[in-house]
């Protein structure tokens, strides 16, 4: 054997060997991922109705109580602070009418979410039950999604803070993009969102959340006995998100 | 025709000057990256309206630049046009570099670079232009690879074979460029017409690019190189650029036209910063007086006037990525039709974004990599040839002999 | 042609030299990584014991020392992407091994391995 085939055998088999250590490590760590766990489908499809004309001007208690809940910390800085629900005033004019509304906005939960279609790691996707939630344990950060969302409902964890209020949820992780959950880790233990206890607890009763599936839930009711709306429905990404007043 | 490559002593003083320059902008580079992610991604300025910027803008420069000096390495790959030849090296290499630097850019975009080597091909997700991409661009950056060695080893087959590969491939690359915007959800961004104008512009940089590359170096080392080369990529660089121009044309008359999309067109044309760049960087010195110089006679006929136009038509690509991205994002999307948000926690309306030094910084370290891994590459690989000819000189250009 | 024309003889040896060293590189830091940590691994590791009145873990001790990041990380995907949410997860943990420092951190010390699960979940 000359140099040049010992050169060639030894490289090669280095690599393959490499190759080899690499390509194990890569499917046992990502075993459990290629495993698809039998989850029953509980048939359930949760949904939210707001009912504008009920919700108060200068309440902020839904907001504050959605920071605590999922430690959505103010970062100190305006431009980069992190809003999963806010609160905006619209003002349109017909005529000589102006219509002034302040108005609840929050991740949608889209039937058809294009957030999730344009998720690269499947990061963010829709459940079951057709809450949009992000996994950040695997979310790359790449920002697809806040562009492919319509309705600005998502926010980018840009700085880290020390805020911790409710120590039995984790905190924000930086750099990762995520939005409203719809408190999906109360709703699976049979509480509702924060924001919804919250709103109860000020006694104004604005917001619900409800299985849409089921005709005798409130959220079915308000549907059926109220005109509701939802945000840009031309776009065809069938919000969940229903809107009495608006 | 036999053609003998070379590779450059690198003993000059100039070399090691330019080295040691790409090299500096590469650490500056590093550093400013490792800041970021230090820091987190805000100190670059972007926030959650604009969440893109300039790493993505460059990042689809160099793709486009990448695509499109294949283009002239296909010219003697696919087509067999023999007096190309002598560049076709230098091209192949160069699409592999900025190949390269475009990834680059887009994995120091990223939140969470950790994430990028993995997450992405185990949970692949098929509807996601972010997921199909990396896989056309690492096939794109292997096909070169092989390219590359067919060219060295001067296998004519396997060159025709990978040639013609690499030509299709590089049109998917570009088209899967454009359609990440294409395909997205913004006003200024949805139009099935983007993938293909990406792949003219991409064209045009790149063409100009090379003719730039061209020149340059074989100006800088003597050698031999007839005009006519030259002036024939000078007009195929001609017809992109008025590719180009006419799908921006139709693109924005389109917009123009639905009254749905007017306000957006507005915006878009006459609404700030972003409008001079698209008039005046894109429209005036990117696309109309290239074309000028380049129809004209006797300055289309000339190298100076042809490599001017060049660098004219790069900054303007450059500027058309910028007025691509930037204002898509900046645009507000309409939440509630016919209202106006007058209070909000967010900037609801037209955002503002300005370019920070940190990602200028970073786009320019990016540049010196590749600049760095060219230069090298031009010393330890036989990439230049010792001249090229044309095929059928004509008299006045043999009278020149060494440009 | 073969690297050696293309490259040249100098820089085919180091582009080979410097290929084998990248893809050596994991293998050596975790060489150099041990060896920089062996004093730890001499001296007997001292975890906290949990309190007696717990007898078991949810699984046995053997499984759980060599195990434990793949049963937290299916609990993780079960909770996370299928809303399974039994009762366990950290907070569970701790009612048991109270410490971080001187329970999870030992272990992960004297391997040099930093997970980053406490980045975002709160364990004392
Ligand atoms: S509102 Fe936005 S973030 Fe929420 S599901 Fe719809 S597209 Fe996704
Ligand atoms: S930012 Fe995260 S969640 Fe959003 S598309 Fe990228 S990987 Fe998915
Ligand atoms: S449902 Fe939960 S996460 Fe969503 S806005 Fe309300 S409190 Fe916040």
């Amino acid at each position: 054997m000359d140099r040049r085939d010992f050169v060639k055998t030894a490289g090669g088999s280095i690599l393959l060997a490499a190759s080899s250590a690499y390509a194990f490590q890569f499917l046992t760590s990502s075993s459990a991922s290629w495993m698809k766990l039998e989850v029953p489908s509980t048939g359930r499809k949760w949904g939210m109705v707001i009912n504008l004309d009920r919700c108060q001007e200068n309440c902020t208690a839904c907001l504050d109580a959605c920071r605590h809940e999922n430690n959505v910390a103010l970062s100190g800085d305006e431009r980069w602070d992190i809003h999963w629900i806010r609160k905006v005033r619209i003002e349109g004019k017909i005529g000589s009418k102006t219509t002034e509304k302040s108005v609840i906005l929050l991740c949608n939960h889209c039937d058809n979410p294009p957030c999730a279609q344009v998720c690269p790691v499947q990061a963010t996707y829709k459940r079951d039950d057709g809450i949009v939630i992000i996994d950040h344990h695997r979310c790359i950060g790449c920002r697809y999604c806040m562009i492919a969302c319509p309705y600005n409902a998502r926010c980018f964890n840009f700085k880290d803070t020390e805020e911790w209020p409710n120590k039995e949820r984790p905190r924000r992780s930086h750099g990762v993009a995520e939005s409203c959950h719809l408190c999906a880790h109360r709703l699976d233990v049979g509480k509702m969102p924060a924001c919804v206890e919250a709103c109860q607890r000020v006694g104004a009763e604005a917001l619900f959340v409800g299985d849409m599936n089921d005709p005798a839930s409130n959220v079915s009711e308000l549907i059926t006995n109220n005109a509701v709306k939802r945000l840009k429905e031309d776009l065809g990404t069938a919000p969940k998100v229903h809107y009495i007043g608006l | 025709m036999d053609i003998k490559f070379e590779s450059i002593e690198g003993r000059s003083f100039e070399y090691r000057v330019t080295m040691i320059a790409f090299a500096a902008l590469a650490i500056t580079g590093l550093i400013s990256t490792f800041y970021i992610i230090n820091k987190g991604l805000w100190v670059t300025g972007m926030y959650s309206r604009v969440p893109w910027g300039l790493q993505i803008v460059m990042a689809v420069y160099y793709i486009g630049l990448s695509a499109g000096s294949l283009v002239i390495s296909g010219l003697y790959g696919v087509f067999g046009k023999l007096e190309y030849k002598p560049f076709a090296r230098i091209a192949v290499y160069l699409a592999m570099l900025f190949l390269i630097a475009g990834l680059l850019s887009i994995l120091t975009d990223q939140g969470r670079m950790d994430r990028v080597f993995i997450q992405p091909f185990v949970h692949f997700n098929l509807q996601s232009m972010f997921s199909i991409n990396p896989i056309l661009y690492i096939g794109h950056i292997l096909i070169c690879v092989v390219y590359l060695w067919a060219l060295f080893t001067e296998r004519k087959k396997l060159t025709t074979v990978v040639a013609t590969l690499a030509f299709g491939w590089a049109f998917c690359v570009h088209s899967g460029t454009g359609a990440i915007f294409g395909f997205g959800a913004r006003m200024l961004y949805e139009s099935p017409l983007l993938p293909a104008s990406f792949v003219a512009a991409a064209m045009a940089s790149g063409t100009a690019l090379m003719i730039i590359m061209i020149v340059g170096l074989f100006k800088l080392t003597n050698r031999r190189l007839d005009d006519e080369l030259i002036v024939w990529l000078g007009r195929f660089l001609a017809i992109c650029v008025i590719v180009v121009l006419y799908f921006i044309a139709v693109e924005n008359s389109y917009r123009a036209y639905v009254i749905e999309l007017r306000h957006a067109a507005v915006y878009y044309l006459f609404g700030g910063i972003h409008s001079l760049l698209f008039w005046i960087g894109l429209i005036l010195i990117g696309l109309v007086i290239p074309i000028v110089i380049l129809f004209r006679k006797k300055t289309g006929k000339s190298v100076k006037w042809i490599v001017l136009a060049s660098s004219l038509v790069i900054f303007g690509v450059l500027c058309e990525r910028y007025v691509i991205v930037i204002p898509g994002l900046t645009h507000p999307p309409e939440i509630f039709p016919g209202m106006e948000i007058t209070h909000s926690a967010i900037e609801e309306g037209i955002a503002s974004y300005s370019i920070s030094f940190l990602e200028v910084l970073q786009a320019l370290g990016v540049f010196g990599v590749i600049g760095f891994m060219f230069g090298w590459g031009l010393r330890y690989m036989k990439l230049l040839p010792t001249e090229a000819r044309a095929l059928h000189p004509c008299p006045e250009s043999t009278s020149r002999k060494k440009l | 042609m073969n690297l050696q024309e293309i490259l040249g003889k100098n820089a085919s040896i180091a582009a080979v030299v410097i290929i084998v060293l990248l893809i050596l590189l994991p293998l050596v830091w975790s060489i150099v990584s041990s060896v920089s940590t062996e004093g730890d691994q001499s001296s007997q590791l001292f975890l906290e014991r949990p309190d007696p009145k717990y007898k078991n873990c949810i699984k046995d001790t053997e499984y759980m020392r060599y195990h434990h990041w793949e049963l937290l990380r299916g609990i993780r995907e079960e909770v996370v992407r299928y809303g399974k949410r039994e009762d366990i997860n950290f907070n569970k943990c701790r009612e048991c091994h109270t410490s971080r420092e001187r329970f999870c951190n030992k272990c992960h010390d004297a391997t040099s391995l930093t997970p980053d699960c406490f980045d975002c979940h709160y364990y004392p």
